[in-house]
């Protein structure tokens, strides 16, 4: 039988395994908002730990990290590492995330925000900073399953084929069961994820003649992918600033990854889930970047970076069944993401939007309603997204880029939310500037291609949307009482965890 | 110092090892034993220092 007709059977197979699982949480599901966006707060530091890594890690990593470091080398390694890096952070955020939303009751992050700026205005704006900026990404994880079922079929899945699955995939997964179907299906992917890409390099560097072989050739092959700047002239400081500091606060940032920091169940929990999401995240980078370099070697000069995965896969060394397996990895990768993105943004809508700003007087029971009939309107956009997109070439339109530039909307949120947990003196008004601004700079910029003294969109924005937080704070009234009580609040609890 | 403001140094000076270490001291080492295996060192460094963190966290509930 074709190789076509495997990838379709391998695709049967994990829909009915994702299908079964997620419906196997919805025998759990209880009743409310809090429930169905948070699965009640009661999520065990396993399934926490893997939701959070299929969450974080998609088909940016196998297919636009490898893509990445295939055409642009060490710097892909640099610029993903410093993401982990920043999750140092966590150690000062996860503990207040969580300690607040349990004591608040808080469901979305904007909803935090709106709390503690006294404003719903701030939640209002941060939550539709969210929907803009999401959008580009969650499509950018629907190219990735596109292009890949399309490389590993030869061409006879079209990529918009790949994209619809992932599209109904993500819709389902999120809808079942809310955050259990969505951590229970992510937990099982997240083990395909990594097993599979691991198996797949093992196999590709005992093809080569083993890791010492393999850095031999790569440093004859390729010197110039080996240090930054590169040869080629990719990597400049400028370059790597621009991508890496929207991922450096990628964990604050983005929405769909800090609201996870509600869900922990206990303080033990917590540590679980951060101590095995670092874990498995270095794995996970290094496989990725040594796929990228992997690739390199044995599939030399393609013209779309971001076919690196799929040509590699396609080769004779690789057994069939295992690309096809590593492809529903990939896959698993793409959806857990988008339907975490989805989920989160149904629920900031159905929150902050709907029922902080349109229906302050909507009963849960609407409320939840709402929230659930924006997954598939979001899902339909981020399809159409991806489809223009796919059709594209060139650096701004590779997988890894588009991520960036996407967290680069959502990095104009950073200022505002330090602000909540660290500075008194905080002001809706310096939140609600400092976001519109910032986001509209790194707009103008994606799209006019203006890089000022070389720096890039991101970097920009952020500059002025600090400069404005700050300013535009220090000039009107804070919330005093309210900031006084949570960040009162925080500093009791905080020491009586033994937190920092 | 509080134990808090010793870790936001910390981070800060992880940081500019990022940059300051493949950008101006090995940005002639075209060899894994470069830039690459630095940044793989330098990231297990940030990772085994929010470990060191993370373990004395207690249940305040339990």
């Amino acid at each position: 039988m074709s190789a076509t007709f495997w990838v379709w059977f391998g695709i049967a197979v994990y829909i009915a395994a994702g299908l079964g699982i997620a419906l196997m949480a919805r025998r759990r599901l209880g009743v409310g908002v809090s429930e169905f966006f948070l699965a009640n707060r009661r999520v065990g530091g396993f399934i926490s730990a893997l939701s959070y890594s299929a969450t974080t890690y998609s088909a940016f990593m196998m297919v636009g990290l490898v893509g990445l470091t295939y055409f642009t080398g060490v710097g892909a390694l640099g610029f993903e590492l410093t993401y982990l890096c920043g999750m140092f952070m966590m150690v000062f955020f996860l503990p207040r995330f969580w300690l607040v939303g349990k004591k608040y009751g808080y469901v979305s992050p904007m909803e935090l925000l709106s709390d503690r700026y006294q404003n719903k205005g701030v939640g209002a704006t941060t939550a539709i900073l969210a929907l803009v900026f999401l959008v580009p990404y969650g499509a950018v994880q629907l190219m990735g399953v596109g292009y890949l079922m399309n490389g590993i079929s030869g061409g006879a899945i079209p990529v918009v084929a790949g994209i619809i699955i992932a599209v109904v995939c993500a819709i389902a997964w999120s809808s079942i069961a809310g955050l259990r179907s969505v951590a229970w299906t992510d937990s099982f992917q997240a083990l395909i994820m990594i097993v599979t890409s691991a198996v797949v390099l093992g196999v590709v560097v005992a093809a080569l003649g083993g890791f010492g072989s393999f850095f031999s050739k790569l440093e004859a092959a390729s010197p110039g992918l080996l240090t930054v700047p590169t040869a080629g002239g990719a990597w400049n400081i400028n370059m790597f600033i621009g991508l890496a500091l929207p991922w450096l606060f990628f964990l604050i940032s983005n929405p769909q990854v800090s609201q996870r920091l509600f869900i922990p169940k206990s303080v033990t929990a917590m540590k679980q889930m951060l101590g095995g999401f670092l874990i498995f995240g270095f794995i996970y980078t290094l496989i990725s970047v040594l796929w990228g370099f992997s690739a390199t070697l044995l599939v030399p000069g393609l013209e779309n970076a971001d076919l690196a995965t799929p040509k590699l896969l396609s080769l004779t060394m690789i057994p069939t069944g295992l690309a096809i397996v590593v492809m529903i990895g990939i896959t698993a990768a793409a959806i857990s993401t988008i339907d975490s993105i989805l989920l989160t943004l149904s629920s900031v809508w159905a929150r902050d939007i709907h029922k902080g700003l349109i229906n302050p007087k909507v009963s849960e029971r609407g409320e939840l309603r709402v929230g659930q009939w924006v997954i598939p309107i979001m899902a339909v956009i981020a399809f159409v997204f991806a489809w223009w997109a796919a059709g594209k070439t060139g650096l701004n339109f590779m997988i890894a880029p588009l991520s960036a530039a996407a967290s680069a909307g959502l990095l104009m949120a950073v200022p505002t939310i330090f602000g909540a947990f660290f500075w008194k003196r905080a002001t809706a008004l310096g939140a609600m500037v400092s976001c519109i601004t910032g986001a509209i700079v790194v707009l103008i910029f994606q799209i006019t291609g203006f890089r000022p003294l070389g720096w890039w969109p991101g970097t920009w924005g952020f500059i002025v949307c600090a400069v404005l937080f700050v300013g535009v704070s220090l000039s009107t009234r804070p919330p005093k009482e309210k900031a006084e009580e949570f960040i009162g609040y925080l500093r009791g609890a905080l020491k009586k965890g033994n937190f920092i | 110092m509080t134990k808090s403001a010793w870790a936001w140094v910390w981070f800060a000076f992880l940081l500019a090892l990022d940059i300051a270490i493949p950008w101006y001291v090995l940005t002639s080492v075209e060899k894994v034993s470069g830039a690459f295996l630095f940044w793989t060192i330098w990231a297990a460094a940030a990772i085994i220092s929010a470990f060191i963190i993370l373990l004395k966290w207690r249940g305040v509930e339990e």
